[in-house]
C-alpha cells in the first residue's frame, strides 16, 4: 500500500531511527587538498563545538566540522534579544560569544580530535580585531595537531570592529597574507566573505591574492527588524545578520559570480552556504560553482539536515547519471550560453 | 514513567543524553479560553521511547508541516502515480505562504504513559505564524518535536509546601508540577492570574467560585484534581481577587508563620516583570523561589547562544550591574530554564 505523504510521520520515521549507510564515494570532494568524504559541513556558530548535537546527528557523517568563532579572549556576547525570526529567515546578533582561545584549545579541541578520528575534517573558525590578533590566534591554532583548516571570520556584522576586514580589499589582502605566512603550510586557509559589499569579486580577489586556499561564502547579511509598537529594533544590538532560506537566492548569485570572475580561473574552491535546508538547495550551490556546502540556520530546526542533504545529493547524482559530484560543480549554463 | 525529582536545594543541570527528535500525532487541540489552546500529542511508536521528563522541562515543537521536505524528495525520487484523494505535492514550499522557520519552545503542561505509549501536553497561545499553524492542528495531524530539554523544578528536602504561581502562558509547567507535588506528598496552592477572566487558561470547577478576597479555594480543575486549592486574580476584577497575581501571593505569604515560610517554596513562571515581582516578594518573606525563565531561542540545545539570561555569579563574573552585583550570562535552554529566583539578575 502506498504511504500517504501527508499525515503520519512519513519522512521522519525513515530517517530518524535506521542506521544510515556511509556516504557514497561519488560525494567525495577535494578542496585544494582538503579532501572530504562528502561536501557537507556545519556553518560556523550553528553547531557549537560539536558535542551539543551529538544525540541528534551523527557528526561522523559530515565532510567537515566547522567550529563556532574563536577569539583570543573570551567574549560574553551581546545583550538579549539576540535573535528574531523574520519571514523565511533568522536575524541574529550573538556578538561572537565564545570561550576564548585557551579554553578552546584545552577543553573543546580534544573532543573535536575524537570526532576527526571518525572521519570529518576539523575547521576552526577564527575572529579577531586586529591583524596581530588574527595572526597570533591563527598561528597558535594551526600549530595544533588535527586542525585541517582555519576559516577566517573577517565579516562578523555584529561586533563593532568586525566588518572592516571583510569589506576593505586592501586590508583583507594584508590580513590574509600575514595569517597565511604565519600558519603551518599543511593547514588550509579559508576566507569567509561578507555579502555586505558593493562588489564581492573585489574582496574575493583580494583574499585569493593574499593566499587564501579556499573561499567560503557567504556570511550573513546585515539587516534590521523593527518592533512597530515600541518603535525600536527587535534586537538589542539594533542590527543583526540575516540567514536562512530568505537569503539563499542572494547567496547562490554571489557564489556564481565569484566562481566565474575569480575562483574558477584561480583554482580556488568555494564552500557555498546561505539558506541550505533541502538537498535541492544544495544542488543550486553546486551548479553555481560551490564544491563544499555548509548548513547553518537549518541545523537549529533539524540537526540531521546535513546528513539528509547528503542522502538527497547521492540520489540526485545517481538519477543524473553522474559518477562523481565533480561532474555537477560549476556546470550551470546561463541562458544565451 | 515520570522520574521523581531529586531532592536538592537548587535547580540542577540535566544530562542531555536522551534528547532526540520525535514524531508526534495530534490527539486533541482544544481551545481552553480566548487565545489559548491545549494540545495533546501522542509520540509515534516509530520514534522510540520518550525519555523521562520532569515539570519545568520543555520541548522544541516544529510549527510547520513536517513532511514538506519529504514531499520535495518524492518529486525527484521514484516516479509516482497520483491517486485520488492524495494531496498535491509542494514543489516550492517556501512560496506556500508564511511558514515558521524555527521551532518554538513550549513547557510541558503534562505527560502520561499508557498502553499506547506516551502523550505530551502543552498549552499554546496564538501570537504569530507558528502558533497560528498550531491552532489549526486537528486530531490525526502530524508534527515533530525535539526533547525533552532543559532542567526542572526541584522539590528540596525539608520543604513541604509549594506556591505555584503561573501568569498567562506561564501556567503549563505549574499544571505539570501539581503531579510531582501530589506524589511527593506536598501541599500546593495555585496562583492563577490574567488580565481578564476569559484569558484565564484554566478549567473552572463547576459550582466553586474563586474567592474575591484571595482565600484559596478548590476552584481550578488542574489543581483541584490533586486536592489543591487555587487563588484566582484578574486585573479587571472580572473573576476572583481584583488585582495582580502578586497581590494574591503577598496576602498568602503574609498569612504564613515563620516556620511555615521555611517549609515553603515559591515556583513561578510567566511574564518577566511578574516573575521579578514574585521573586522579590518571596525573598522579602524569606521564602525560597524557583523561576522558570523564558527567552527567545533558536535551537534550545545550547548551540545558538541566543537565550541568554543574567545570573548572579561571584566566582566567574562577566560583568557587574550598576548596583554592584556580579553576573554571568547563562543559557535559558541548557543552564535553565529553571533558576533560583534569588540569583536571577532581573
Amino acid at each position: 500500500m502506498r504511504q500517504p505523504l501527508h499525515g503520519l510521520g512519513y519522512n521522519t520515521a525513515m530517517t530518524s531511527t535506521a542506521a544510515p549507510p556511509s556516504t557514497s564515494p561519488a560525494l567525495a570532494v577535494d578542496l585544494a587538498g582538503l579532501c572530504l568524504a562528502n561536501p557537507m559541513m556545519t556553518a560556523s556558530g550553528t553547531c557549537g563545538y560539536g558535542y551539543e548535537y551529538a544525540e541528534l546527528m551523527d557528526l561522523s557523517r559530515l565532510g567537515a566540522f566547522v567550529t563556532k568563532s574563536v577569539t583570543r579572549e573570551a567574549r560574553k556576547g551581546n545583550e538579549a534579544y539576540r535573535i528574531v525570526e523574520t519571514r523565511g529567515g533568522m536575524l541574529n546578533a550573538i556578538g561572537l560569544a565564545n570561550v576564548g582561545l585557551e579554553v578552546f584549545l584545552a577543553e573543546k579541541l580534544p573532543q573535536l580530535r575524537k570526532l576527526r578520528a571518525a572521519g570529518p575534517k576539523i575547521i576552526v573558525n577564527v575572529a579577531g580585531h586586529s591583524v596581530d590578533d588574527y595572526v597570533s590566534s591563527c598561528a597558535r591554532i594551526a600549530s595544533e595537531p588535527d586542525v585541517d583548516a582555519i576559516e577566517l571570520n573577517v565579516s562578523c556584522p555584529n561586533v563593532k570592529d568586525g566588518l572592516t576586514f571583510g569589506t576593505d580589499p586592501a586590508l583583507l589582502r594584508t590580513v590574509v597574507a600575514q595569517v597565511r605566512g604565519a600558519m603551518d603550510a599543511k593547514v588550509k586557509l579559508i576566507v569567509k566573505l561578507s555579502p555586505n559589499v558593493a562588489d564581492i569579486t573585489l574582496t574575493a580577489r583580494a583574499a585569493v591574492e593574499g593566499g587564501a586556499n579556499i573561499l567560503s561564502m557567504i556570511n550573513t547579511y546585515t539587516a534590521m527588524a523593527v518592533d512597530i509598537h515600541k518603535r525600536r529594533p527587535r534586537l538589542a544590538n539594533n542590527t543583526g545578520g540575516l540567514s536562512g532560506p530568505a537569503i539563499r537566492p542572494l547567496a547562490v548569485h554571489l557564489v556564481h559570480r565569484v566562481y566565474r570572475a575569480v575562483a574558477r580561473d584561480a583554482g580556488v574552491p568555494i564552500i557555498g552556504m546561505g539558506g541550505i535546508q533541502y538537498w535541492q538547495d544544495a544542488v543550486e550551490f553546486l551548479l553555481a560553482g560551490a564544491s563544499g556546502l555548509a548548513v547553518g540556520t537549518a541545523l537549529f530546526v533539524d540537526p540531521a539536515t546535513p546528513i539528509k542533504v547528503a542522502q538527497g545529493l547521492e540520489q540526485y547524482l545517481a538519477k543524473q547519471g553522474c559518477k562523481s559530484i565533480r561532474e555537477v560543480i560549476g556546470t550551470l549554463k546561463l541562458h544565451g550560453e | 514513567m515520570n522520574a521523581t525529582p531529586a531532592a536538592s536545594s537548587s535547580p540542577t543541570k540535566p544530562t542531555p543524553s536522551e534528547r532526540r527528535r520525535f514524531d508526534v500525532r495530534v490527539e486533541s487541540n482544544e481551545p481552553i479560553c480566548r487565545e489559548h489552546f491545549r494540545l495533546r500529542m501522542r509520540v509515534e511508536r516509530s520514534s522510540g521511547v520518550f525519555p523521562a521528563t520532569r515539570p519545568g522541562q520543555f520541548i522544541q515543537l516544529g510549527c510547520r508541516q513536517p513532511d514538506v521536505a519529504a514531499d520535495m524528495e518524492a518529486l525527484l525520487g521514484a516516479e509516482r502515480e497520483w491517486s485520488p484523494g492524495e494531496p498535491l505535492k509542494l514543489t516550492q514550499p517556501e512560496l506556500c505562504g508564511p511558514l515558521a522557520l524555527l521551532r518554538r519552545p513550549f513547557s510541558l503542561s503534562g505527560r502520561g504513559d499508557d498502553k499506547d505509549g506516551t502523550w505530551l501536553e502543552i498549552i499554546h497561545r496564538v501570537v504569530g505564524v507558528g502558533t497560528d499553524w498550531l491552532s489549526r492542528l486537528r486530531p490525526g495531524d502530524a508534527a515533530d518535536l525535539i526533547g525533552p530539554l532543559g532542567n526542572w523544578f526541584e522539590l528540596p528536602a525539608g520543604k513541604k509546601r509549594g506556591l505555584l504561581v503561573g501568569g498567562g502562558v506561564g501556567l503549563p509547567p505549574m499544571f505539570y508540577l501539581t503531579e510531582a507535588m501530589k506524589r511527593a506528598g506536598w501541599d500546593a496552592v495555585g496562583f492563577v492570574g490574567a488580565l481578564t477572566s476569559d484569558l484565564l487558561a484554566v478549567k473552572r470547577v463547576a459550582g466553586v467560585d474563586p474567592a474575591t478576597d484571595g482565600k484559596p479555594a478548590r476552584c481550578v480543575e488542574e489543581f483541584a484534581r490533586h486536592g489543591f486549592s487555587a487563588v484566582v486574580t484578574t486585573d479587571d476584577g472580572s473573576l476572583g481577587l481584583p488585582g495582580r497575581i502578586t497581590l494574591g501571593v503577598e496576602r498568602f505569604l503574609a498569612g504564613l508563620g515563620d516556620e511555615q515560610r521555611r517549609e515553603t517554596v515559591v515556583y513561578v513562571c510567566g511574564p518577566h516583570v511578574m516573575m521579578h515581582a514574585v521573586a522579590q516578594l518571596a525573598a522579602k518573606a524569606g521564602v525560597d523561589s524557583q523561576a522558570c525563565l523564558e527567552q527567545a531561542m533558536a535551537c534550545g540545545m545550547g548551540t545558538c547562544q541566543s537565550c541568554v539570561v543574567k545570573i548572579e555569579d561571584r566566582q566567574r563574573p562577566q560583568a557587574t550591574t550598576a548596583d554592584g552585583t556580579p553576573w554571568r550570562f547563562r543559557l535559558a535552554c541548557t543552564d535553565g530554564p529553571v533558576f533560583d529566583g534569588r540569583v536571577v539578575v532581573w
